[in-house]
């Protein structure tokens, strides 16, 4: 618990110090509750998602960063890997994948990644793709 | 990585979708969280069954009785295997085993480094892998992982090997070092530090390793830290384990409990020594390397437990 704290503390004076250098990413801190953040991310040029803004919720637990965040999408995605109804994304680094390298801007980064290049392989939305 | 058969959605939007709070009542429901709570269930539920790591069983060596804790794992088990642990009998005193869990050589080879170092005090080791711990954060640094990513791990390994050094007040007795060992907080943390090193040094050799690892899986190098090295609950190959021991500087020895056997019908039990690079090379003109490593671990397809010598 208070590991997983101080690891959050340091993330976000990181968030603070990198907000410049990836404008496609605002990642944000709740005001009272340092385990929840929320994201906005812009969807990845030459993508039917480009000019668009995505909100993801990330709960964070509290073995954290030994286990991964918990993230899915709040604005309506259309995309093989996002479930259309609850938002949640099949990504490897989410699930059996993740290590503590992994930050919540990383992550950001990889989700903006998985927007422009789908894995068919795992679909969470048959319908899409 | 899973597939989603079971979850159908509509074509068509439907706005009545709120579904903050899921409930299993039908398939389409039971999502990839779920099934990691699952997952995490079935891991407590084997927690309780077997510790991190266990307390030392005598290997008694015995006449014709199966040797007492491992035999009667191989009772109706191959005779090759029962003649083997007859064998490991003579030259061992007491076998250690640790949760199958995918961490069993990391947590093997943390436990049995500290245990050495609270039993020899060797000042000068502690000093050696301190300045070679901290080669490992330059190494993690010059690939481009942020220091808040890994220091955490690194301090709390840096943490316990001055508390296995007696003398000061942090000192801990060899209890204290089985119930750390036990605890999850900093048992998974030294565990993860490991990790960290072994990835660094992989990549850093990454032409060394490269042929290694093209012949387990065909990932690249960088593929196989982010997915077989740095993960918890990955398994360790030779890979994992030529990479820690060049990295710390610490010799290792796998003794090998298989159905293999030998040509000429005896049966021996096969070890190999994991020597790190650069340590034989002074000596190299006096021929065969004299470094015996004081970590032993015995492999059992699979798992790996550690093994004390007579």
């Amino acid at each position: 618990m208070q590991a997983s704290r101080a690891r959050l503390f340091k993330e976000y004076k990181e968030v603070q110090r990198e907000k410049v250098a990836d404008p496609d990413i605002q990642l944000v801190c709740d005001d009272t509750n340092i385990f929840k953040w929320t994201a906005l991310i812009k969807g990845p040029s030459e993508t039917p998602f480009e000019g668009g803004i995505f909100q993801l919720a990330f709960a964070v637990p509290e073995q954290y960063p030994l286990q991964p965040p918990q993230v899915r999408f709040l604005t309506k995605i259309f995309h093989p890997n996002v479930h259309f109804k609850t938002g949640e994304i099949c990504l490897d680094i989410l699930k059996n994948a993740w290590s503590p390298a992994w930050t919540l801007q990383s992550v950001c980064r990889a989700i903006i990644a998985l927007m422009a290049h789908p894995e068919p392989d795992s679909p969470l939305n048959c319908d899409s793709g | 990585m899973q597939n989603h058969d079971g979850v159908q959605v509509d074509g068509e939007v439907e706005s009545a979708a709120s579904v903050a709070t899921p409930e299993f009542d039908e398939w389409a429901n039971f999502g990839d969280q779920d099934i990691m709570q699952q997952h995490s269930a079935i891991r407590a539920e084997e927690a309780e069954k077997i510790p991190f790591l266990g307390d030392k069983a005598i290997l008694k060596s015995l006449d014709f009785e199966p040797l007492s804790s491992l035999a009667s794992e191989y009772q109706s088990g191959s005779a090759i295997l029962l003649e083997k642990i007859k064998v490991l009998g003579e030259q061992y005193a007491a076998i250690r085993r640790t949760r199958g869990d995918g961490n069993c050589f990391f947590r093997s080879f943390m436990f049995s480094y500290l245990e050495h170092i609270l039993e020899s005090q060797d000042q000068s080791e502690v000093d050696r892998i301190k300045a070679n711990v901290e080669q490992c954060r330059k190494t993690l640094q010059s690939l481009g992982y942020a220091d808040f990513t890994f220091e955490d791990f690194f301090a709390l390994f840096l943490e316990q090997l001055d508390s296995v050094l007696q003398g000061n007040e942090e000192s801990i007795s060899h209890d204290e070092l089985i119930r750390r060992s036990r605890d999850q907080s900093v048992s998974d943390y030294v565990v993860m530090f490991f990790r960290f090193v072994t990835s660094g040094e992989i990549r850093k050799r990454s032409e060394f390793f490269e042929p290694f690892i093209f012949g387990l899986t065909n990932a690249t190098v960088e593929q196989f830290c982010k997915s077989s090295v740095e993960p918890m609950g990955e398994e360790s190959d030779h890979v994992h384990i030529t990479a820690l021991s060049d990295a710390l500087g610490v010799p290792i020895r796998v003794v090998y409990l298989d159905r293999s056997s030998c040509d000429n019908g005896g049966v021996s039990v096969n070890h190999h020594d994991f020597v790190p690079a650069g340590s034989e090379a002074p000596k190299a003109s006096e021929g065969s390397e004299k470094v015996t490593p004081f970590i032993t671990l015995l492999y059992r397809p699979g798992h790996y437990d550690l093994l004390y010598p007579k």
